[in-house]
């Protein structure tokens, strides 16, 4: 199938692996997990850049939150107690759901991410944690928002290296809760619907701050702050979280495929949202 | 430091415990050598990393060859089904598969063998969810998976006693 | 002796396990032949279109291509696909390659190259003038006046009425239904349709073929049917049969998508025209759209009945489509009547069907062929009458099933493409399957509690099913069997081990005739040089019948082992008893010698070869019975489905080894979850499809699968070897119903159109909800 490839290399440093993929132009593709490069099949790749040898598979506190290096896999993520620890295992719930375990022992973060996806499953939590990227270019590292670098054109994404995802950390709140809610047609699925949630409460039940993120809906995964201005500053009731429902509604504009309509992912994605509204309310101690 | 433009290259692995060196082309997927060096036991069912039915245990991790390049494995140790059983003496997992009617076409069986391996070694008392998982990604079109399910939990429960008796009516 | 048995009716390991388990190179697949090259098809990209020219010389002079083969430089030999016995009853519409195609996925070329690289660049070169004709999908579409004609070739035969496009057409008729529902005191007439489910087997079709030493044509492939392969091949290809051999090795599942000569032609010619082993193995994507599939169905079923519950008349109509080709078309669909009504003991049944062509992926043989179709209609409307009645589901059957002692009187009308045989029910398990997969569901505790805080409600159902074990008069098989030195026996049979364990059975059956133990029976089977005819693994024949070839082999030559016994013995062979590899008299001075004894005396003293095969087929077709119960629990917000629990109970005679039977239920079950719940093969508005591939078509994976109860109801069936009936497919057929059901039971909508997804569920809720119809 890639019988163009002439040489496949294991960069030891993102420098290295920079200069390769410059040299190399358009034919040139980087692979971690290849679990999406194998499946695309262009045979017109000429040189194959693996990067997991380049120092990128870490997860690490930092001052302002997590950073996460690209090559980590999805059963790493899975398995680490600091993400655990974040977020109520927002992200490490998600990376559970990417696939079967041969999936997610090869499968990467920021493979995950530079596939764009609209149903990919980390990119939901990541928009909804405000999650940045870095990108190393040949001018150096520059840093821009997850939701920016999903919006860019699949060449652009190629053309660059990403390096790291940086979580900045949410606000600490005794009574917050996280939920991940995937739907799909069978265990083993790509998202029909996803949606991941975070609430923090006030005393008494207000919103504090609300994040509200769906994938699958949209090119991309979707910031539904309507629903987010719903709901914060009000006490979370069943009329105030149907409204939230209501604008994630009218958000949302999903297409028609082999896996759903769009009319049933619309229906999806106000029962998701209010089912995800109710575990963070649950989570958070704030009986609805 | 310039990289050489090569159309073949060498990888350098353990397979089975075995040092090994393949000669392949750049862009051969892992699948795609492993029969050619004639490990049969790891099958094509769909090259799109769905079915499971070419998993192998790459650093004891299951993993999916189809979607793997030839040249990632420098370096690594990998497991075939081929390298379970110890000469005539099966892997309990082999033999929980045999012992419970866990075997029909025999087309997935050895990518369940690994995967439930796998997990009883890093697990050694699973629950059924658990075991469910670790067969998640292999597709079975013949067992409607109760009897692999059951199996490894057999295997789990027999290593807990290793001299129990075997079910009375199984005869070979 | 029956209840001494000793190795039927045991769960012995299958006697090829150990090299499964090991990944021992069994498989097709899993050889490598010096020279062999790679070889593949070019799909026509057009549903319906004639080729003007073919433009072959780019990719002839790409190198290391060895052959390529157009329409222009093949044969033109009318045959069908089917493995079928000959004369085969579907249609000769098919051709090795053709001038026009017929659906998406049709073949136009076929190349073999030295690598799979060159051969798929190869393919790429291959320029094709297409004249493009207008194409059709829906089936009644395709039978209106003004369609386009899909077979307007003169040379193809037995097609119905090419006109219209229709491939086969039945009617049967028992009694008189009009007078019948005169009768009733309520009748019901529904609409039922069913989806496209592909075989989805594990290792795709994959044959590979050359040219032997002696300028044989040997073709080692996955097939379900090597003797039918052999026979259509010689054909195509005008060769003599004696030049053909194909052998079967090891197959990773066929479910009736390798009940058809699919590759094997096409490698044989390349073998043929490059003179090297050639290798075609099909791509996932391929196996979706260019192999087989089971036909997609539109049901009109109407049922009479009397106020107290008893079916006076059943009228079932069908109008199916077998996609491009008519492969398995009429016998499909005849099973959908046959095997179907006469579940009920109603005096008067109907039963027409239509059997279409249209532009869409070819269907063919699919476990259960033709009675999930016909079972989904079925059931589920005996569901809503039983409950309009206000008669227990559970009741309602028990009323009304067939029993012991009934003549089916509508098989013998509706035999597999010709007149059939009338059936006689000479064992009957059904009452007690039903009874105790009601225990096992907990039918007594069904109540439905109040919704749960999240709208998701329970409830169960329930569906009764038949089947038939070989086709009457048609299916037959033989073996043979040779002693060895040490006692042990060599069988030969023609029949197909598709993955089922068919090897393992016959291998008990043999020993337990012969009293050996079952280490001492080596088996060799479906190789057309080496072993002889079978007809091959369908219509759930091989324990019944392949086994009957064994029993009554074994049986001959258990009488030649007890004649040389007997004069080792010095006693008459009437008086002396075989078991556990002796032959021992029965008297109470009790002298014996081994098996291997007797071998040796033969072979070396008497110098002889004990040895001798048989022949066997039924003149009737003894149901395995089947009842299924399904708890599911649905999300009202969703429409998603959950099955919580599947209950099956089946009788299929005596369980030859139960743990295999189980293993078989539970297989079929989780085809029939999918087809059920997920599984369809969808196309585009111009016969693409959409999703060929497990991505984005969801069968069951470990993680879906319900809690499963399977239970054997054994019965003793006179027709089958030890009691023996079958097993394989009938656990399929009262899936969809019993989950139908249960969603009636649990949210009170109907559900009839397969598959049923939980888009299609909620928008009935809302239906409900709203008043409408349902």
């Amino acid at each position: 199938m890639f019988d163009s490839v002439e040489a496949f290399y294991r960069p030891a440093s993102v420098h290295e692996a920079l200069r390769l993929l410059q040299r190399g132009k358009g034919q040139t593709r980087v692979v971690a997990g290849g679990t999406d490069l194998v499946v695309e099949g262009d045979r017109s790749i000429r040189f194959l850049i693996d990067i997991t040898h380049a120092g990128l598979t870490y997860i690490k506190r930092k001052a302002t939150g997590l950073a996460i290096g690209a090559t980590t896999t999805m059963a790493e993520l899975e398995e680490s107690a600091l993400l655990g620890g974040l977020a109520g295992g927002l992200l490490a719930r998600a990376a559970a759901s990417c696939g079967s375990i041969q999936i997610r022992n090869m499968a990467t973060l920021g493979g995950n991410m530079s596939n764009g996806s609209p149903a990919a499953d980390m990119a939901v939590p990541l928009v909804a944690l405000d999650a940045k990227v870095v990108i190393a270019g040949p001018r150096g590292r520059r840093t821009m928002p997850l939701t920016a670098y999903l919006a860019e054109p699949a060449e652009m994404r190629r053309r660059s290296l990403l390096v790291e995802v940086a979580i900045p950390e949410p606000p600490r709140d005794k009574r917050a809760g996280w939920s991940f809610q995937k739907f799909g047609r069978t265990a083993l699925d790509i998202a029909v619907v996803s949606v991941a949630a975070g609430i923090g409460f006030g005393p008494r039940g207000r919103v504090k701050w609300a994040r509200l993120a769906l994938g699958a809906v949209a090119p991309a995964p979707l910031r539904i702050a309507a629903a987010e201005q719903a709901l914060v500053g009000r006490v979370m009731d069943r009329a105030v979280m149907a409204e939230a429902c209501a604008a994630v509604e009218r958000a949302v504009h999903p297409i028609t495929d082999v896996r759903a309509t769009a009319e049933y992912r619309t229906e999806l994605s106000r029962v998701l949202s209010g089912r995800a509204l109710e575990e963070c309310a649950g989570q958070a101690g704030w009986a609805l | 430091m310039k990289a050489p433009v090569l159309k073949t290259m060498e990888v350098r692995l353990t397979v089975n415990g075995q040092p090994q060196v393949w000669t392949i082309a750049p862009g051969d997927l892992l699948l795609d050598v492993l029969r050619r060096e004639g490990y049969f036991g790891v099958k094509r069912g769909c090259e799109n990393g769905e079915c499971g039915a070419c998993t192998i245990l790459l650093n004891d991790k299951p993993v999916n060859t189809c979607l793997m390049f030839a040249a990632q494995v420098e370096g690594c140790g990998i497991v075939t089904v081929e390298g379970l059983a110890d000469g005539a003496k099966l892997h309990p997992v082999q033999e929980a598969f045999l012992d419970h009617g866990a075997v029909q076409c025999g087309f997935c069986t050895p990518g369940m063998v690994l995967s439930a391996k796998a997990l009883l070694d890093k697990c050694p008392h699973p629950t059924e969810e658990q075991v469910r998982e670790a067969l998640g990604g292999h597709l079975c079109r013949c067992t409607g998976y109760r009897k692999p399910v059951e199996a490894v939990l057999a295997a789990a429960k027999k290593a807990k006693r290793p001299r129990a008796a075997k079910p009375a009516e199984v005869t070979r | 002796m029956s209840g001494m048995r000793t190795v039927v009716g045991k769960n012995v390991h299958r006697v090829d396990g150990v090299k499964l388990v090991t990944g021992g190179a069994a498989f097709t697949d899993d050889i490598h032949l010096p020279g062999m090259l790679y070889g593949k098809i070019l799909p026509s990209p057009h549903a319906h279109a004639r080729i003007r020219h073919i433009d072959t010389r780019k990719a002839k002079a790409l190198p290391g291509v060895h052959a390529l083969l157009t329409y222009q430089d093949v044969p033109r030999v009318p045959h069908t696909t089917a493995g079928q016995a000959w004369p085969e009853p579907s249609p000769y519409d098919t051709y090795l390659l053709d001038s026009k195609v017929r659906f998406v996925g049709d073949r136009v070329a076929a190349v073999a190259a030295e690598s799979r690289a060159i051969a798929e660049r190869a393919i790429r070169l291959i320029e094709v003038d297409y004249e493009v004709l207008p194409a059709v999908f829906e089936i009644e579409q395709a039978m209106a006046p003004g369609a386009p004609v899909i077979h307007d070739e003169p040379d193809s035969t037995k097609i119905f009425d090419r006109e219209h496009n229709i491939a086969g057409y039945i009617l049967r008729e028992i009694g008189d239904v009009e007078a019948g529902f005169r009768e009733s005191d309520l009748i019901v007439e529904r609409e039922f349709r069913t989806g496209r489910q592909q075989h989805c087997m594990l290792e795709p079709h994959v044959s590979i073929a050359w040219l032997d030493v002696n300028q044989r044509l040997v073709i080692r492939s996955s097939t379900q049917v090597p003797y039918h392969c052999r026979r259509q091949v010689a054909m195509i290809l005008e060769m003599p049969v004696s030049r053909v051999h194909v052998i079967k090795p090891r197959i990773g599942g066929g479910f009736g998508g390798k009940q058809e000569m699919l590759l094997e032609d096409i490698t044989g010619a390349l073998a043929v025209a490059s003179g090297r082993p050639v290798k075609i193995e099909y791509t996932r994507e391929e196996e979706f759209y260019m192999a087989r599939s089971r036909h997609p169905q539109i049901l009109r079923m109407k049922m009479g009945v009397k106020r107290d519950g008893t079916v006076i008349a059943s009228q079932l109509t069908v109008l199916a489509t077998t996609g491009a080709y008519g492969s398995h078309s009429t016998t499909v669909q005849g099973n959908t009547g046959s095997k179907v009504l006469p579940l009920y003991r109603a005096p008067h049944m109907r039963f027409e069907c239509h059997v279409v062509y249209t532009n869409c992926p070819v269907a063919g043989a699919f476990r259960g062929y033709g009675c999930p179709q016909g079972f989904f209609a079925q059931e589920t409307l005996v569901d809503e009458i039983a409950r309009e009645l206000g008669i227990d589901p559970v009741e309602f059957h028990q009323r009304n099933v067939i029993r012991l002692g009934d003549i089916d009187r509508l098989s013998a009308q509706l035999g597999e493409g010709k007149e059939g045989l009338p059936r006689v029910i000479r064992s009957c398990g059904l009452p007690q399957t039903i009874e105790r997969g009601a225990a096992a569901i907990g039918w007594d505790r069904r109540r439905k509690p109040a919704a749960n805080g999240n709208g998701c409600r329970r409830g169960m159902g329930m569906a009764c099913a038949m089947q038939g074990s070989g086709i009457a008069g048609i299916d037959w098989a033989s073996a043979f069997l040779k002693i060895n030195e040490d006692g042990s026996f060599f069988l030969q049979v023609g029949a197909s081990d598709v993955g089922a364990g068919a090897d393992t059975v016959l291998s008990q059956i043999a020993a337990e005739t012969l009293g050996v133990t079952l280490d001492k029976i080596v088996i060799t089977s479906g190789d057309t040089d080496t072993t002889p005819f079978d007809v091959g693994a369908y219509a759930s024949s091989t324990t019944i019948i392949s086994g009957g070839a064994v029993k009554k082999a074994a049986e001959k030559v258990r009488a030649q082992v007890l004649e040389v016994a007997s004069r080792m013995l010095d006693a008459p062979a009437e008086t002396l008893a075989c078991a556990n590899n002796e032959i021992f008299t029965t008297c109470a001075c009790r002298k014996s010698v081994t098996m291997t004894q007797v071998a040796m005396q033969a072979l070396y003293r008497e110098k002889t070869q004990i040895m001798d095969g048989a022949s066997h087929f039924n003149t009737d077709s003894p149901p395995p019975f089947c009842t299924t119960f399904a708890e599911v629990e649905v999300d009202t917000h969703t429409g998603r489905v959950r099955v919580l629990h599947l209950a099956t109970a089946a009788d299929p005679g005596t369980a030859i080894n139960p743990m295999q039977a189980e293993g078989q239920v539970e297989g079929a079950v989780t085809q029939g979850l999918g087809y059920a719940l997920t599984e369809e093969l969808v196309l585009d508005s111009a016969g693409r499809p959409l999703n060929p591939n497990f991505l984005d078509y969801k069968i069951f994976s470990a993680k879906d699968m319900p809690k499963l109860t399977t239970i054997l109801v054994e019965t003793e069936e006179p027709l089958g070897p030890y009691g023996a009936k079958s097993i394989s497919e009938v656990p399929i057929n009262g899936v969809a119903p019993a989950i139908a059901n249960a969603i009636f039971d649990a949210v009170g909508v109907r559900m009839r159109k397969l598959p049923i997804r939980p888009e299609d569920v909620l928008r009935a809720l809302g239906a409900k909800q709203n008043g409408g119809e349902q």
